[in-house]
C-alpha cells in the first residue's frame, strides 16, 4: 500500500490511499525546537518524528512512501531501505495546506483554529533565523581567506618596498624619507621614473601638493645618486607596476571585509572594526568558535607562542594577543594596559556572541560600556598616583 | 490643516487620505510606528500610514487606475521578493489581523531587517529565507493562498511566479506581477519584455485582468493582474 508523507509545521503526516490521514506524529510545542527540526528535514535529516512514523505506518502494512522533498526521499531510501516515490506537490499536501487550520483542530495541536498562525508566524521567524546564521557562518571561511590575504599581501609589499627603496635608492636615497606613503612612492616611480623626471610640473601633475613637489624637486637636482640607463629603471619600473596591481587588490579586499563584517558580525565590527574583528574570526578559525571562547582567551589570541612559553618557564603571561592593534590599547599607558585589555577582551567576547548566536544589534551599547570603564581604569590610576604622592609627602 | 480619511471606493483596506494631494494609505496594524519613514496620520481616533506610491509599486498601480486589488482583507498571501519591507507592510495593514502573508527573500542581510523591524511586530507577516525559484523548499511552511504577489526583479520573473502558483495558488486565486522591464533584458525594448512575460503567464494557464504602467513613479515597470483560466 502507498502512504503519502507530508511534513508542516505541526508534525510530520501520513496519509492513505484516498487521502486520510492515517497516523500523525506532532512535533513538540516549542516554535525554536520546531524550526530546529524543519531545518533539519530540509537538508535530509530523518528525525525521531519522521522514524517514528515510517515505523507506525509499516507496521499497518505501508510498503510505498511518497516524499515531497527529494533529498530526504532519497536519504530514507538509502537509510531507512524502504520504497520512496517523490511528487511535488502531492495531492495530501495540497489538501493538508489548503486546509491547514482545520487539520491543525482535528489533530489537536491547537484548542482554537486561529492559534495556528502564532504556531506558523512564530516557527518561521526562528526558521528564518536560524538561516540567517547559517548563511553568515558559512561566509566567516571566506572573510578568514580575504583577511589572511591581506596580511600576506602586505608582508609582500612591505619586502617589495624595502627592495624599491634600495634599488631605486641608488639613484635618489632621498626620495624614501620625502614621501612617505608607500603606495604613493611607488606609485611616483612607475609614472616618472628616473630622478631627473622629478622635477615640480610631473609632481604637480601625480598630485602632490605643490609645497612637497617643490621640496622634492629641488632635492632631486642636488641628489648625489648614480645616474640610471632605460634598461635600468625599466626593471623598477616594472616591479612598480606590479606593486600598485597588488595595492588595488589589497583595498578591493578591504572594501570586500568591510561589508561581509558588517553583515556577518556588526557587533564586533563597531567595537574592533572590521580588519582587527576579522583577524580574531580567522585566528579563533571561525564565528562560532570565537563566540565560544572565554574572554581569557580572546584577550590573548594571536599570542599563544609567548603564551605557552609562560606556561613552561613560569614567566609573566602575555596580557594581550593581536588586540593590541586597537586603537584602545596601544593608545594607553603602559601600566593599564592589562586592564584595557581585559574590558576589550570582554566586550568582545559578547559581541562575539550576539554575532555568532543570536545576530541581534547591541553594538552602540556594548560600545559605550566600553569607553566608561575605560574611563574608570584612567581615573583609578590618577587616583592610586595621587595617594601616592600624598603618602610620600607623608613619610 | 485639516486631513481627511476616506474609504476607497473601490478597493477594502485602502484608504484615500486628503491633504495638500490626494494620497493611498493603509490603517496601521501597529499604531505609531512607521515601517520605511512614511507619515502616519490620524483621523477619528484611528491610524493611518501613507502609502508612498514611488516607493511601492503597487500603489504606483493603483493610482494609476487599476481596475481590481484582489488582495483583501482576511486574505492568505505569499509575496515573492518582500526585500525590508515597505510594499508588503501595506499588504499586512490590509490584511489585518486574521489574514495571513508569506514573506519569500533570498538576500539575508534584507531578510534580517523584514525580520527584525517588521514581523517582529507583525504577527500577520511570516518571514521565508529561500530562493522563489526553488518553491519546493518551503512547502512545510506555506499554505495554499488566495493571491501571490511577486516583485523580483528577476529574469523570469513570470516563470518563477507561475511555478510558485502551481503549488501554492488556491483554485480561484489571483496574481499581482510586478514587471521591471530594465533588468530582464537589457537589450529589449520595454514593451518587448512585457509582452514576453505577459506570454508566459498565459502560456501557464492565467488569464490576464489587466495591465498598469507606473510612470510616473517607476520607470520602466508594469503591474499585472491575473487569475487562473
Ligand atoms: C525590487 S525588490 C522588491 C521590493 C519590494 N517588493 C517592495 O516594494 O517593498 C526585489 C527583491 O527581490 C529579492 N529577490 C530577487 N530574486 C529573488 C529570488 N529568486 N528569491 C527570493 N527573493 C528574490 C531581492 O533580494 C530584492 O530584495
Amino acid at each position: 500500500m502507498k502512504t503519502t508523507i507530508v511534513v508542516c509545521v505541526m508534525g510530520v503526516f501520513g496519509f492513505g490511499e484516498v487521502n486520510k490521514i492515517i497516523d500523525v506524529v506532532l512535533f513538540p510545542k516549542d516554535s525554536k525546537e520546531i524550526a530546529n527540526i524543519l531545518d533539519k528535514i530540509e537538508t535530509g535529516s530523518i528525525i525521531g518524528e519522521l522514524n517514528a512514523l515510517i515505523k507506525n505506518l509499516q507496521n499497518k502494512g505501508y510498503g510505498v512512501f511518497i516524499f515531497e522533498n527529494s533529498r530526504l526521499a532519497k536519504r530514507v531510501s538509502e537509510k531507512l531501505s524502504i520504497n520512496v516515490d517523490v511528487v511535488i506537490p502531492s495531492e495530501s499536501g495540497e489538501i493538508l495546506r489548503g486546509n491547514l487550520d482545520k487539520y491543525a483542530l482535528d489533530v489537536g495541536f491547537v484548542k482554537h483554529s486561529d492559534e495556528i498562525y502564532d504556531w506558523v508566524h512564530n516557527v518561521s521567524m526562528e526558521l528564518a533565523k536560524i538561516k540567517v546564521r547559517n548563511a553568515a557562518k558559512k561566509r566567516d571561511l571566506l572573510i578568514i581567506q580575504a583577511i589572511q590575504t591581506i596580511d600576506e599581501l602586505d608582508k609582500t609589499l612591505n619586502l617589495f618596498v624595502s627592495r624599491v627603496r634600495e634599488w631605486h635608492g641608488l639613484s635618489f636615497p632621498e626620495l624614501y624619507r620625502l614621501v612617505e606613503k608607500h603606495e604613493m612612492r611607488i606609485s611616483l616611480i612607475n609614472n616618472l621614473g628616473r630622478r631627473e623626471n622629478f622635477v615640480f610640473e610631473n609632481l604637480k601633475r601625480e598630485g602632490v601638493s605643490l609645497k612637497k613637489a617643490e621640496q622634492i624637486a629641488k632635492i632631486a637636482q642636488a641628489s648625489m645618486g648614480v645616474k640610471l640607463d632605460d634598461d635600468d629603471i625599466d626593471q623598477i619600473q616594472k616591479l612598480c607596476k606590479s606593486m600598485l596591481v597588488l595595492y588595488t587588490v589589497r583595498h578591493s579586499l578591504e572594501r570586500y571585509v568591510n561589508t561581509m563584517m558588517e553583515d556577518i558580525a556588526p557587533n564586533i565590527c563597531v567595537l574592533a572594526g572590521p580588519l582587527l574583528g576579522g583577524r580574531l574570526i580567522a585566528l579563533a578559525g571561525g564565528l562560532t568558535n570565537l563566540a565560544k571562547m572565554p574572554a581569557s582567551t580572546v584577550q590573548v589570541l594571536g599570542a599563544e607562542k609567548a603564551l605557552f612559553r609562560a606556561l613552561r618557564s613560569g614567566a609573566r603571561p602575555p596580557k594581550h594577543g593581536i588586540i593590541f592593534q586597537h586603537s584602545l590599547l596601544h593608545d594607553s599607558k603602559r601600566g593599564q594596559r592589562g586592564k584595557v585589555a581585559r574590558a576589550l577582551a570582554g566586550k568582545l567576547t559578547i559581541a562575539a556572541r550576539v554575532d555568532g548566536f543570536s545576530g541581534r544589534y547591541i553594538g552602540d551599547k556594548l560600545k559605550e560600556d566600553l569607553k566608561r570603564r575605560i574611563d574608570e581604569i584612567k581615573e583609578d590610576k590618577k587616583l592610586r598616583l595621587l595617594k601616592e604622592k600624598n603618602h610620600v609627602r607623608k613619610s | 490643516m485639516s486631513v481627511k480619511v476616506e474609504v476607497h471606493q473601490q478597493f477594502p483596506g485602502i484608504y484615500c487620505v486628503s491633504f495638500e494631494k490626494k494620497k493611498l494609505a493603509t490603517k496601521n496594524l501597529v499604531p505609531e510606528r512607521d515601517v520605511y519613514g512614511e507619515r502616519l496620520v490620524k483621523y477619528l481616533d484611528v491610524e493611518y500610514r501613507i502609502w508612498d506610491s514611488y516607493r511601492s509599486k503597487f500603489a504606483a498601480a493603483i493610482l494609476n487606475g487599476l481596475k481590481k486589488v484582489p488582495i483583501q482583507p482576511n486574505h492568505k498571501v505569499l509575496y515573492l521578493g518582500a526585500a525590508s519591507g515597505t510594499t508588503a507592510s501595506h499588504i499586512s495593514d490590509i490584511l489585518g489581523e486574521r489574514g495571513h502573508m508569506y514573506c519569500v527573500e533570498f538576500a539575508h542581510r534584507t531578510i534580517r531587517e523584514l525580520i527584525n523591524n517588521v514581523c517582529l511586530v507583525r504577527s500577520n507577516m511570516s518571514p521565508v529565507l529561500a530562493d522563489a525559484r526553488l518553491p519546493e523548499q518551503y512547502l512545510s511552511l506555506v499554505e495554499k493562498v488566495d493571491d501571490i504577489y511577486c516583485d523580483i526583479a528577476q529574469p523570469q520573473q513570470a516563470k518563477v511566479l507561475a511555478d510558485n502558483a502551481d503549488i501554492f495558488l488556491k483554485a480561484k486565486g489571483w496574481v499581482m506581477l510586478a514587471i521591471k522591464a530594465r533588468s530582464i533584458d537589457v537589450t529589449k525594448k520595454p514593451l518587448d519584455v512585457y509582452k514576453q512575460e505577459i506570454d508566459t503567464l498565459k502560456i501557464r494557464g492565467f488569464k490576464i485582468e489587466d495591465v498598469v504602467f507606473l510612470e510616473p513613479y517607476d520607470k520602466a515597470h508594469a503591474m499585472v493582474i491575473g487569475t487562473w483560466k
